[in-house]
């Protein structure tokens, strides 16, 4: 990113907010996205990650703050940024009484995507999609892989500097997702802004920066290296033994233990001080008549990272009320 | 408004209409059927109402009434019954609508007094047809009558005078054969045209909420009114159609006197359709969800037309309060039209209040409809 | 096999509860159309617009044309001074009816020769001009009289023609009045009814099909008799919910007299709930968007008003389509509705009816039940 105009950030939001009601589905959050980058919006079901996009994209308005996309206000004038959006909203809208082709020329026609141009355009997307040979097939006649990226296909065929992709990995088979971010990685590399939502924790890894949000708040934001190593606020071991609600029990008086949770038929344990823990805890759980089996350190997943993080958003809320 | 996105809307439209057969086969082949069928069955004229004979006298007197009745189109002879119990169940079950009852004294009193009563006792549960056929039973007696009267000046060897002083000559217009079909199939023209109109469009846009394109398609830099226009272009296409070939069975088939001009015809259907079509894709518009958008065009296009658009029932007769409600309804303009321009042959100019009518109420509602188009979720 | 029954009755009736909009649209709607419609629907004639042009100006002209002004059931809008006139009012529909009384009347009257009212009918609505061509042959036939008897009396004795003549005396039964309102309320309760159960019907099973939830549904152990009874029970008690409501609009509002038996309209109205019932179920299988059910309703419900007695005899239609009036419930329906309402009869006279309906109701169940099946394969 260099030159003053790359600098530009693409989306700005400022202090958003939405409330529908007394519900508050939005609480106060600000981001930025740069040209070129990938923003990953998770976040549990029901966060607020699709109001926001929505908002940015002029189909809601904010009960207050700022949203600009491609520098203009989208609450005041939400046509003008209609023209430098492409959108995927979450339920997939492609028309399925139309085919392949069809869908692509209506949406060059609103889009107004020069003739010369959107042959060139057309088969851009049919390619990308993998639909070549298919541009006959009625949508409704595709599977789900094909269906995300020929609505990807139709999202950018007027060449948007800023995308929002809502849920696009929804209900996809993970072949089809990786294969899909590939596609949204290449878009990125030619400078298109892209913020991108998924309930796919892992998915996380292929971003630029990730944004937590949990119940209408960011409670964290960072590029995935950042988010893994400092987020949590301490290291991860793993843990296996034979009683594993006892353990469990015992653990979070433990020393040096910030948190313990289970993981399947095993515990994490978040600890200050991998070496010191590693060292200590096996001794201080046989004094307990817990021996574990087994206690290794391990690099946290993104589950790990937003679970922890979540639990402690959620604590903090309900001290604070 | 920008003529790329107007088109692109336009062509989708055109595309869905046609991957939706049955739809499409509903929305030509109905109507035309609807025609045939209902012009046959829209009728008000009274032929054969079943009429019981109660005799009480039984002389040659009161069975050459009772075929002066038989003669007539417009009553057949069901039953001659022969007690006031007998006669009662005959009207409470339907055999009849319509009895004549002559009293045994009929002769006696004719001969003596010079005049005669017979009842006519009515199923006035249906009233139309009971003032109907009271109107045409009192002919029939007055024919009746006045042979009577000549037999009698005949054996009296008088002259045959005429002893009515006053006649009433009268001749009707525009609707010679008093045929009600004449008048009720151009009605029922406009109100097949109506529903026509109305469910093509009713559902249109609640139907993309419904499905999730809508949303997409509000992300984009489409206008409301590029996305209206377009929407209804091909409707409006459809609608042409069908109006053609009902008003084609009207004129052709039935026979109803055609006396305007085609083109007088087109201007008024293409006017009507616009104000139809615009109407339900407001319904479209205001009502996200297609069942709601349905029920509200039943009882706001299809009932009121059914009923209030004078199709039927002549809105002169209503109630005042009533009548100016029927100004609200676009149908009630199309009926007016469509009865003048056939049997009247009336053209633009005698026609221009309903014209004119038309024409603001296309105007309002499509700019109603624009306007209240929300690219907004909320 | 009942819970399944219960649950689904649960789901239907907590949607509509839910969609607020709704019961608006249930109760609102229909007492509006009630009262519009049973203004409105009448083939009576209150009034008719008339145009004179006496061009005889002499006692005996005036006289007759006094009865027709001194009538209320005639509107004068023009006193005409000339045939143009009397074409021109015609021609722009201000007259239905135009009376015209050449110069000479009197003089022809007082000669004893027949002397002759031209009438002047605008024919486009038939059945107004043939109501109002037998008002005017009433009154006309009122004058004559009056006049013959005038005459005869001045002339007492001298040729004395004495009139025989055979009279019509009119005996009304069930609505003595004639009142147009009591044949058409009645009659809105099966239209309405038809409309609201058959379009609610309908909608409801195919939107499940539309928005997919038909498959979830079908995937469970429920049965699809099961479903089918689930889905049409809270529109059974809709659609007995309206029929109450506009019986009260009916009897209350435009006082039409309940000389019946109410059991034998409960009866009858079940019977017929069921047909529509069914009618909406048919539908449903035939469509498979809401937009297909929507046409199909307003193309299928025409016909029935139509061809129902509703507002057009069936003894005048031809032969066929009385044929087809036999497979058509609101006829029985109405049949039913005008006999216990107006004439008060009961099961003895209706039973008919009665079994026609439930014959209906069972074949188009059936068919529904059948096709549903099949749809699912």
């Amino acid at each position: 990113m260099n030159g003053s105009q790359n600098a530009e950030p693409q989306i700005v939001a400022e202090d958003l907010v939405k409330r529908f009601g007394s519900f508050v589905a939005v609480d106060h959050v600000s981001f930025r996205v740069g040209r070129g980058e990938i923003l990953g919006f998770l976040g549990p079901n029901g966060a607020g990650k699709s109001t926001i996009i929505r908002i940015l994209c002029g189909l809601l308005r904010p009960s207050a703050g700022r949203a600009l996309v491609a520098g203009i206000d989208v609450a005041r004038d939400p046509e003008r940024v209609r023209e430098r959006i492409g959108y995927m909203s979450q339920k997939f809208s492609l028309y399925r009484d139309l085919n392949v082709e069809e869908n692509l020329k209506f949406f060059g026609g609103i889009y107004r995507v020069p003739r010369a141009e959107l042959a060139e355009r057309m088969r851009f997307a049919i390619d990308m999609a993998g639909l070549g040979g298919r541009e006959h097939a009625l949508v409704s006649n595709l599977a789900g892989g094909w269906q995300q990226r020929l609505a990807l296909g139709c999202a950018v065929l007027h060449r948007p500097p800023i995308l929002f992709l809502d849920e696009p990995t929804s209900g996809v088979e993970p072949a089809s997702r990786r294969r899909f971010w590939d596609l949204i990685h290449a878009l990125a590399a030619d400078g298109v802004s892209i913020l991108v939502s998924t309930h796919y924790m892992d998915e996380a890894e292929y971003c630029h920066r990730a944004a937590l949000i949990n119940r209408g708040r960011l409670i964290a934001i960072g590029s995935p290296e950042e988010l893994k190593s400092t987020a949590l606020g301490g290291d991860l071991l793993l843990l296996e033994c034979d009683a594993l609600g006892a353990t469990l029990a015992v653990l979070q008086q433990a020393p040096g233990v910030i948190d313990c949770s289970v993981f399947g038929d095993s515990l994490h344990v978040l600890v200050d001080n991998a070496e010191r823990s590693l060292r200590e805890l096996p001794d201080y759980l046989a004094q307990k008549n817990l021996p574990p089996t087994r206690l290794a350190r391990i690099h946290p997943s993104f589950e790990d990272v937003f679970v922890q993080l979540i639990a402690v958003d959620s604590a903090e809320r309900r001290a604070a009320a | 408004m920008k003529w790329h996105r107007l088109k692109a809307i336009a062509v989708k439209e055109v595309l869905q209409i046609w991957r939706d057969p049955r739809s499409l086969m509903i929305a030509l082949l109905l109507p035309f059927t609807q025609m045939f069928l209902l012009g046959y069955g829209v009728n008000l004229d009274l032929k054969h109402l079943p009429v019981c004979t109660f005799d009480r006298e039984g002389s040659q007197l009161s069975q050459a009434l009772f075929k002066h009745f038989q003669a007539s189109q417009y009553f057949t002879i069901a039953r001659n019954v022969t007690s006031y119990a007998e006669l009662t169940a005959a009207i409470d079950d339907a055999t009849c609508g319509f009895a004549i009852v002559v009293p045994p004294d009929f002769s006696e009193r004719l001969n003596d007094t010079g005049s005669a009563l017979v009842q006519a006792i009515l199923d006035a549960s249906d009233d139309n047809t009971a003032n109907l056929a009271l109107g045409y039973a009192t002919a029939v007696v007055t024919g009746y009558s006045a042979n009577v009267q000549l037999h009698w000046l005949d054996r009296q060897g008088r002259p045959l005078q005429q002893i009515e002083p006053m006649v009433v000559q009268s001749r009707v217009w525009f609707n010679e054969d008093l045929e009600s079909r004449n008048f009720i199939i151009p009605g029922l023209v406009a109100v097949i045209m109506a529903l026509v109109g109305a469910q093509l469009t009713s559902l249109t846009i609640a139907r993309e909420w419904e499905r999730g394109t809508m949303e997409l398609l509000v992300s984009t830099p489409v206008k409301p009114v590029e996305l209206m226009f377009g929407k209804l272009a091909p409707y409006l296409v459809l609608g042409w159609l069908d109006a053609a070939f009902c008003l084609a069975i009207a004129a052709l088939w039935f026979a109803v006197p055609f006396r305007g001009t085609l083109f007088t015809l087109f201007f008024t259907t293409t006017l009507f359709l616009m104000v139809v079509l615009s109407i339900g894709y407001l319904l479209s518009v205001l009502i996200r969800s297609q069942v709601g958008a349905s029920q509200v065009a039943l009882v706001v296009t299809m009932l009121p037309t059914v009923l209030l658009s004078g199709y039927v029932f002549p809105i002169d007769q209503m109630p005042t309060v009533v009548q100016d409600i029927t100004y609200l309804l676009y149908s009630r303009y199309y009926v007016t039209i469509l009865k003048a321009v056939f049997l009247k042959g009336s053209g633009i100019p005698e026609l221009m209040t309903p014209i004119l009518f038309l024409v603001v109420y296309a105007a309002a509602v499509m700019v109603l409809a624009a306007r209240s188009f929300r690219k907004r979720l909320d | 096999m009942f819970e399944r029954i219960i649950a689904i009755i649960i789901k239907e009736f907590i949607e509509l509860k839910r969609d607020k909009s709704a019961r608006f649209r249930l109760i609102v709607p229909t007492v509006l159309q009630m009262l519009l419609f049973g203004y409105a629907a009448t083939y009576e004639v209150y009034h008719v617009s008339t145009a004179i042009l006496d061009l005889d100006h002499t006692q005996e002209s005036r006289e007759l044309l006094s009865h027709f002004t001194a009538s209320n059931r005639f509107d004068v809008i023009e006193m005409a001074h000339s045939q143009g006139d009397i074409a021109a009012a015609i021609d722009d529909s201000d007259a239905v009816v135009a009376l015209v009384i050449h110069a000479g009347f009197a003089e022809l009257l007082r000669k004893g020769q027949s002397a002759p009212l031209q009438v002047i009918v605008d024919g486009t609505n038939s059945n107004t001009a043939l109501i109002a061509l037998g008002y005017i042959n009433t009154i006309a036939a009122d004058f004559a009289k009056g006049y013959a008897t005038d005459l005869a009396q001045r002339i007492s004795g001298a040729a004395g023609a004495r009139r025989v003549q055979v009279v019509v005396e009119q005996r009304p039964w069930f609505n003595p009045d004639l009142n147009g309102r009591w044949f058409f309320v009645p009659g809105l309760i099966g239209t309405l009814t038809l409309v609201i159960v058959v379009n609610l019907t309908a909608f409801a099973i195919v939107r499940e099909r539309e928005v997919g939830t038909l498959e979830q549904i079908m995937v469970s152990p429920i049965r699809p008799v099961e479903f089918i009874l689930g889905k049409t029970v809270p529109y059974f008690v809709i659609g007995l919910f309206q029929v109450a409501l506009i019986v009260a609009v009916g009897t209350l509002w435009f006082q039409v007299p309940f000389a019946g038996n109410p059991l034998m309209l409960v009866l009858g109205s079940v019977l017929f709930l069921f047909s529509t019932l069914a009618l909406g179920l048919l539908i449903s299988t035939l469509c498979s968007t809401q937009q297909q059910a929507f046409s199909l309703n307003f193309f299928i419900l025409n016909p029935f008003f139509i061809l129902s007695g509703f507002s057009f005899p069936i003894s005048s239609m031809p032969q066929v389509l009385q044929w087809l009036t036999y497979v058509n419930p609101l006829r029985y329906y109405l049949v039913v509705i005008r006999g216990t309402f107006l004439k008060g009869v009961g099961l003895s006279v209706l039973w008919p009816e009665l079994a026609a309906m439930a014959v209906i109701a069972a074949i188009l169940l059936a068919t529904s039940v059948l096709r549903f099946r099949k749809s699912l394969e």
